[in-house]
């Protein structure tokens, strides 16, 4: 029977459906896989099981009695775990007191017993076999470290289920070997784990059983055994992933941008590489490979220690955004809602802030000219808003995502950098999104688009550039390569610096 | 439902007599319209609401409220902490919080006199005033923005540098004009209008112009809002951050002049003692939002009126003075607890 299982669950936001029937089922002692593409649903069917959202309908069962979770703690007192892709770690605070925040193990007289639990610590790290002092800060430490001791803390609290959110992207190859040494020692002791990744091939590693949603269906579930990865991928993505490509004929124009030498100790290392006009460039790499701080050096927003910038052949120095703006350098952010959205201006507001200027008449703003611009990328992208002075957190991600391209689009650069740029966003606004990058080029502009999904970048991309510890390991031509390459490249197995014909 | 405004953007209130809210083909459903737009009204000016309630109140508890004497005597009341409070909304809509704004303002008083004594010139006097207290307020700007220092921290400093550079220059005492005119700036009137209301009315216009329709004020809510998307959005946020403290010196510099004007004379130890804290007062019942991004000067503006009366009344009603703090308190928490934050 059953450990756990959800039924029918269903979930909307603003209207907007999430999760259709969605049934889970979870055996004792088993490692579940639960895949899909970003926006499937993965995060929300956890989020419910981990008692921080609530189901619109359906009902949860542990060891087949219905159970309604209204908080993160009644989850918990359930033994379930959640160990997010965030790290939740307070950084200020050392190991051991972060291993025992909230349930700290105190003496009769109400005082904390440090001893008990740097020593409770150290038993349980040492399980992982991670050598750590507890009482070392955890701002000292390494992301991987961090995520150690947040598996650590799932561990302590004796959970029955674990949910691990794509554990291994911060983690070296050795590390996600003894992690996964781990998750069988625990699974051989009854305890059951829900797991949550992008590669297949751990996936495939690890993993008994698996469910794939896709747009918030249920797209299968059963035994890994039967399945191979292309079949485990064409659930996900409802067709064959290679033949979902946007070609087109282009004919590379003049060089736009030039990147000389980028360097900046720790994060990234003599970067060259030029952009031509029409071009869609992109670059991939794992998680901390750097690309995000490089462009956001060239984008004037992070200092760099040495390299030249060159548009159009002209020099250009650029120690400020505004630079960049004035150069013809345009940047759509990752995190939109931390980097690129100003929740408390409306729609029309977010959308002309880079380029008042255009709407300026004697100094002051003409809200007239503002509301055509908003009718004007409103019609062109698609942008499925009613009123320009609704607050831009009514809209959709999709949407948000739309005014901030719309933003750069007003500015009118030459070159726009894309950083993921189809962060939880849903399937059809994602094709979208893609299709509107490609009439940009189609237009003359050049984009680079950064993204951690390799099929992403082969999806867009015409040139590749991979990155590893900072370093581009690899310039690859979208028609010679494939997937399993541009992975290899990006975990530093390979490494093939070749200019692009 | 919000009690306080929590503005979703800067439209003015009038601009929403003057144009239509929705595109026309998509008013299709007029009922929820029409719903919408009074919880529209409720939750973004509720501060004006609030006010007319306490005004009503006011008239009926005491008849001589409404006599046009002390309803410009309210006016006259306000009208140097209602400067204040102007600039002290573009500081708190940017994120930050001046706390300097008391001390500068003795500081300025006390140059401008020393300034008036010394050279006979009004205009000097006046050119003095708004260079001192632009200046503090740069100081404010540059430590806060270039020297990464919290503004609570910076303007901490400068009220405590102020204050004594205002109590050393007048050896602790006050310094009298000996400038015939220039008491004339404050005691003078058009009409029945005492030139400080038409001073303070101006200066909230001018203010609302510059937080609603030009590139500056934008900046401002945007900064105030995120400030890390704002730099991302190319906008020079040191710039922004500096031109808002020093706009805000500036608004203390135009208050000081009225101060000092109005008894011809400025107290370098007692003049602007708490101004800071009513300041902060005012915004806050207008609805401004303590870490920024949200809020509005006719919130502000209004916040300020509600103030006046209420000192007015408990004045008129014989309530003790060492309870009136009692009061304003009471009423800066409830206006905070109503206000619905996210």
């Amino acid at each position: 029977m059953a450990f756990i299982s959800m039924e029918t669950i269903d979930k909307s936001f603003h209207q907007v459906k999430v999760l259709h029937q969605v049934n889970l089922d979870l055996g004792e002692g088993e490692i579940h896989a639960l895949l899909g593409e970003n926006g499937a649903g993965k995060s929300t069917l956890m989020n419910i099981l981990g008692g921080v959202l609530q189901p619109d309908s359906g009902t949860i069962y542990v060891n087949g009695a219905p159970v309604s979770m209204t908080t993160p703690g009644d989850s918990q007192k359930l033994g379930i775990s959640f160990i997010h892709q965030e790290l939740n770690v307070v950084s200020d605070l050392r190991v051991y007191e972060n291993m025992f925040l909230g349930s700290e193990i105190r003496n009769k007289a109400g005082f904390l017993n440090v001893e008990a639990m740097k020593q409770k610590t150290r038993d349980v790290l040492s399980r992982l076999g991670v050598s750590l002092d507890p009482s070392a800060y955890v701002r000292d430490l390494g992301t991987s470290h961090k995520q150690f001791i947040e598996i650590s803390k799932a561990l302590l609290r004796d959970s029955s289920v674990i949910i691990m959110d794509e554990p291994t992207t911060a983690l070296s190859e050795h590390e996600i070997s003894r992690l996964f040494e781990l998750m069988t020692t625990l699974k051989e002791s009854g305890v059951s784990i829900i797991y949550i990744s992008h590669k297949l091939k751990e996936i495939k590693a690890i993993c008994d059983r698996y469910t794939v949603l896709r747009d918030g269906f249920i797209a299968g579930t059963g035994s890994l055994e039967e399945e191979d990865p292309e079949s485990i991928t064409k659930m996900m993505v409802g067709r064959s992933v290679s033949q979902e490509r946007f070609t087109r004929e282009h004919v590379p124009g003049d060089e736009v941008m030039r990147v000389e030498d980028f360097s900046k100790t720790g994060l990234f290392q003599g970067i060259d590489f030029t952009i031509r006009e029409g071009e869609i460039a992109g670059f991939t790499g794992l998680a901390g490979d750097g690309r995000t701080e490089l462009f956001e050096a060239l984008f004037g927003f992070r200092k760099k220690d040495s390299g030249s910038l060159y548009v159009h052949g002209k020099k250009v120095v650029v120690n400020h955004p505004n630079h960049a703006l004035r150069a013809g350098i345009g940047l759509v952010p990752r995190d939109r809602k931390e980097n690129a959205v100003i929740q408390d201006l409306s729609i029309v507001h977010n959308l002309t802030l880079s380029s008042l200027g255009h709407f300026e008449k004697n100094g002051f703003i003409t809200k007239k000219q503002e509301r055509k611009a908003f009718q004007r990328y409103k019609n062109e992208l698609n942008i499925k808003a009613r009123d320009p002075y609704a607050s831009i957190a009514t809209l959709s991600g999709g949407n948000q995502q739309k005014v901030v391209i719309a933003k750069w689009l007003e500015v009118n650069a030459d070159v726009i950098i894309f950083d993921n740029p189809t962060q939880g966003i849903d399937v059809g606004a994602k094709r979208e999104i893609y299709q509107h990058i490609v009439s940009l080029a189609e237009q003359g502009k050049s984009i680079i688009i950064l993204s951690s999904e390799a099929p992403e970048i082969l999806k867009m991309c015409e040139h590749i550039y991979v990155m590893y510890k900072g370093e581009i390991t690899a310039r690859l031509n979208r028609d010679e390569t494939a997937e399993d390459e541009i992975m290899a490249c990006a975990t530093g197995s390979k490494r093939m610096v070749e200019s692009i014909g | 439902m919000k009690l306080w405004p929590v503005p979703q953007d800067q439209k003015g209130w009038w601009s929403l007599l003057a144009e239509p809210q929705f595109e026309p083909q998509q008013s299709a459903e007029p009922k929820t319209e029409k719903r919408n737009w009074l919880s529209w009204l409720w939750a973004e000016y509720s501060v004006i609401i609030a006010f007319v309630i306490i005004f009503v109140l006011a008239a009926v508890l005491n008849p001589r409220f409404l006599d046009i004497n002390n309803q410009l005597n309210i006016l006259m009341q306000v009208s140097i902490i209602g400067i204040v409070s102007l600039g002290m909304t573009m500081v708190m809509l940017s994120g930050g919080i001046d706390l300097s704004v008391g001390s500068v303002l003795a500081m300025v008083g006390v140059m401008s006199v020393l300034a008036l004594n010394a050279t006979g010139s009004i205009m000097a006097a006046l050119i003095a005033a708004c260079a001192v207290g632009s200046a503090a307020g740069f100081i404010n700007g540059v430590l806060i923005s270039k020297g990464k220092i919290a503004s609570f921290i910076a303007t901490l400093g400068m009220m405590s540098a102020a204050r004594s550079i205002a109590l050393y220059t007048a050896d602790g005492g006050s310094v009298s004009g000996e400038v015939n005119g220039f008491s004339a700036i404050a005691n003078s009137e058009l009409g029945v209008v005492d030139y400080p209301i038409i001073i303070f009315l101006a200066m909230t216009a001018l203010v609302y112009v510059l937080m609603n329709y030009t590139r500056f004020g934008r900046y401002v809510y945007a900064v105030g809002s995120n400030e890390k998307a704002a730099v991302l959005s190319t906008i020079r946020v040191d710039r922004v951050k500096i031109a808002v403290y020093s706009m805000a010196g500036f608004l203390v510099s135009i208050a000081a002049i009225i101060e000092t004007s109005r008894l011809n004379s400025i107290s370098s130890s007692s003049s602007g003692q708490l101004y800071e804290l009513d300041a902060i007062a005012a915004v806050i019942i207008g609805g401004t939002r303590m870490t920024g991004g949200r809020g509005k000067v006719i919130g502000t503006f209004f916040g300020v009126l509600i103030l006046g009366i209420l000192n007015n009344m408990m004045n008129l009603m014989n309530v003790s003075p060492h309870l009136q703090g009692f009061v304003k308190g009471l009423i800066i928490i409830v206006a905070v607890l109503f206000q619905k934050r996210d």
